[in-house]
């Protein structure tokens, strides 16, 4: 019964959607009140439609009705209930109705939040919402309906199941998080289209469009992050980020989306800057139906991509009316765009902000051209290029650090212009706490980029530490307060720009952990019972291999005794060789699997993987990667979010 | 200083920008390039011995020898058509890999040998093909 629910949701939804935009066209028409309030209505139970369709297949998953394609693919009898929740998001169709439904969660807490104020501007970004809602509508009625039934000619007594690799606890959280990100810049865009429209260029929307951005960021960044966790404990090639499409499409809307989060502090501000930051969160939304365009339409092969859809030319048709009609927009709208105030001089923090734009966006740049370049070589040249890991590092290392270096100079800058009086107080320590690094590094040997990164790192800190200290210094004298309690105030008072400092110090973390990535090494080896191989430092002693059956799979797991050269144990690792549906009578479908062990420390990590295994002559095939300083990447994952939620969160006394 | 100062710096950065960029595109670093040319077997003759190369094809039935000393290298040949290739391969091999297998490999195609140090499975298509048969379900808890 319910799957026919859904079905009947989904088109009414999209029904609704149409007659929901006609009303607000009323609306703006007429001035008649009433026609508002009916739009509103018919986009509130758009939303509430595509809701309840979503929890419809999240019941025929919980119940396992294989009826359903969707529900026998992904899931079987013997899926624990937790990732029959997750399985969807697991496929084509569950993904794209998963999409809608936090499209349509974010629809009805702006819808909610802002039904009575901005007046000229909530009937468009009411519109916006509910077309962008119905394209996904026509997605998943037209294209990809997740209710659809098997098409077998049997009974379908059990599912397919879901892939051990997304059996995983940070699989369940990451492609939520990445989706409330993606989705979330629908809000800003939607403001951003209603505010040219109406000519509204003003900058009252421009504080919540900020928070709805900042939100959003704040999922996109989280989702990006654990996305790389997730690889470097699943996919076991020892990385977490391997410039793979996918990663790049979540990647690009980033990297605008925080171009934008600092380019609109000037528009804030100072007025400026108003062509450029439509441009970029126009740009920003649609690189994020690219993104989505990427994973799933199948035109690239990577890990995340389903089998070729026909998603492509629907998506591909979106993007290109999206790209006209903003464009046509900005074009028309260009007189009333222009700026209130002129950057005054180099040494300004507006021209500090700038820079910072330019260096988003020329790393955006590179980032899409590195990833579409394969398609455009076979089009153009009929030649087949992958496109891997070396180009990207390669463009990206001295462009990164470029922004590394403004991420410690922004904050020394003064609005306006920066007397050289203070360019000197202000630069001295941080410059010297560079340097100082800078000479320890070479004299230690480094002669690669992280001679380069390490220097800046300290002095991406000590310019962020000096800002700290100099608001606490001005408290304690001025309100005569303890250290502790003026950092509390100085946090409190101006939470969004110390929440960014803490943002910073997060990047500058991370930054340190991609550094280590120039000493990774690794190796490979076949190892008998008993046997030792040397390798990084360490001893590493086979003590056994034992084999366990689990419910849903059979495991060999080695015990692997990790000795340093004092003959002290450091740990002992236990990576697994797994094999789920080992029962299978069909070889090609049991599913190996490898699931690996680290051991991690502040200064590297000691990561193996069980890639094979001979019980007979008992000997397991293992690789081990010695990867330093990668905490410090989780580490900074924490503080970035930990700054951004000081930032998003609600200061107490608001005005 | 004035606007127009910022916008020809910006400018000029920009286009430096895309000028490294377009620069890393036509000189990738020899030893280790982000660009690798995806060959069918029939072209592979033309290739010089220092590019790095992939192929794509099926493991050709019977030929996967494991090397004795080396319980990690193995040598087989890839076909694709009427082509064939004899390759090398030093590393842990994916589980799938076997007799008929879908494989890519990467590498360097020297004397008449690739020498692959890459070596990737098409994954099994449990989750994206048919759907369990009948036979399937007889044997218990799968």
């Amino acid at each position: 019964m319910t799957p026919v629910l859904g079905s009947i949701s989904l088109s009414l939804a999209l029904g609704i959607s149409a007659v929901s935009i006609l009303l607000f066209s009323l609306f703006l028409k007429s001035e008649d009140y009433r026609f508002y309030l009916a739009g509103w209505r018919a986009a509130l139970s758009v939303s509430v439609l595509s809701i309840l369709a979503t929890f419809f297949l999240l019941n025929e998953l919980l119940i396992s009705n294989f009826d359903i394609k969707y529900v026998a693919h992904y899931t079987s009898l013997e899926t624990p209930t937790f990732y029959k929740i997750t399985a969807l998001w697991a496929g084509q169709s569950g993904s794209l109705l998963f999409w809608l439904f936090i499209l349509s969660v974010y629809s009805l807490i702006v819808l909610a939040q802002y039904k009575n104020s901005f007046t000229k501007l909530m009937p468009w970004v009411s519109i916006v919402l509910v077309a962008v809602q119905s394209f996904f509508l026509i997605l998943v009625n037209f294209v990809e309906n997740p209710f659809s039934p098997t098409d077998a000619d049997f009974v379908v007594v059990n599912g397919n199941g879901l892939n051990p690799l997304l059996q995983n606890l940070t699989m369940a959280i990451h492609p939520p998080t990445l989706y409330l990100g993606y989705v979330g810049f629908t809000v800003p865009f939607a403001f951003a289209i209603a505010a040219l429209v109406t000519k509204d260029t003003g900058s009252l929307w421009v504080r919540s469009i900020r928070r709805w951005t900042l939100i959003a960021w704040l999922f996109q960044s989280g989702g990006i992050i654990l996305g790389g966790w997730w690889a470097y404990q699943e996919l076991g090639w020892g990385g977490y980020w391997a410039w793979d499409p996918v990663e790049n499409a979540s990647f690009m809307p980033w990297l605008t989306g925080t171009a934008f989060l600092h380019s609109i502090i000037i528009q804030e501000k100072k007025g400026m800057l108003k062509t450029w930051n439509m441009i970029l969160i126009l740009l920003t939304f649609t690189l994020c139906i690219f993104g989505t365009f990427l994973t799933r339409s199948g035109v690239m092969s990577s890990v995340h991509s389903f089998a070729v859809s026909n998603l492509g030319p629907v998506f591909l048709g979106f993007i290109a009316i999206l790209l006209v009609v903003c464009t046509f927009l900005i074009i028309i709208r260009f007189p009333i765009l222009k700026s209130e105030k002129q950057i005054e001089s180099f040494t300004s923090r507006e021209s500090g902000f700038l820079f910072n734009n330019v260096i988003f966006c020329v790393i955006c740049f590179a980032v899409f051209w590195g990833t579409i370049f394969p398609v455009l070589s076979e089009a153009i040249r009929g030649e087949k290029i992958t496109v891997g890991a070396p180009f990207f590092n390669q463009v990206n290392v001295p462009i990164g650090l470029m922004l590394l270096f403004l991420t410690g100079v922004g904050p020394l800058l003064v609005w306006r212009r920066t007397s050289k009086e203070a360019f000197i107080k202000n630069f001295t320590i941080p410059v010297l706490t560079g340097l100082v690094i800078f000479v320890f590094c070479f004299s230690i040997g480094l002669r690669n980029a992280t001679l380069i990164s390490f220097p800046l790192c300290g002095f991406v800190t000590m310019a962020i530490l000096i800002e700290f200290q100099r608001g606490i210094k001005s408290r304690v004298t001025r309100f005569n307060e303890s250290f502790l309690g003026a950092l509390k105030m100085l946090i409190s008072k101006n939470r969004s720009r110390y929440g960014g400092y803490i943002v910073h110090l997060g990047i500058m973390f991370m930054f340190i952990g991609f550094s280590g990535n120039a000493f990774d090494s690794e190796t490979e080896f076949a190892i008998k019972t008993g046997e030792t191989k040397e390798f990084g430092g360490y001893n590493f002693e086979l003590v056994n291999i034992q084999t366990i059956e689990r419910p849903n799979h059979i495991a060999w797991i080695a015990g692997l005794n990790v000795w340093n050269f004092h003959h002290e144990l450091v740990t002992t690792l236990f990576p697994e060789k797994r094999v789920y549906f080992y029962k299978d009578p069909n070889p090609d479908k049991r599913q190996p699997h490898s699931e690996l062990d680290i051991y991690s420390t502040l200064n590297k990590d000691i990561y193996s993987i069980f890639s094979g295994v001979d019980m007979e002559q008992q000997i397991a095939y293992l690789k081990i990667m010695i990867n330093p300083l990668v905490w410090w990447v989780w580490f900074g994952g924490y503080v970035l979010i930990f700054g951004t939620m000081i930032s998003l969160w609600p200061a107490k006394d608001s005005e | 200083m004035n606007k127009k100062k910022v916008t020809i710096t910006i400018i000029a950065l920009s286009f430096l920008a895309f000028a490294w960029i377009g620069y890393i595109t036509l000189n990738p670093d020899q030893e280790n390039p982000g660009m690798i040319r995806f060959l069918s077997l029939a072209d592979i003759q033309t290739v010089n011995q220092t590019e790095r190369i992939r192929l794509g094809g099926l493991v050709s039935p019977g030929t996967i020898l494991v090397s004795e000393q080396n319980l990690l290298e193995c040598k087989f040949h890839l076909e694709q058509g009427e082509h064939t290739v004899p390759v090398q391969f030093i590393g842990t091999r994916p589980d799938l890999f076997k007799d008929e297998a879908e494989v890519i490999v990467e590498g360097i195609f020297v004397d008449g040998l690739f020498k692959a140090d890459q070596l990737q499975t098409k994954c099994a298509s449990r989750y994206e093909g048919d759907l369990r048969d009948e036979s399937s379900y007889k044997s218990e808890a799968i």
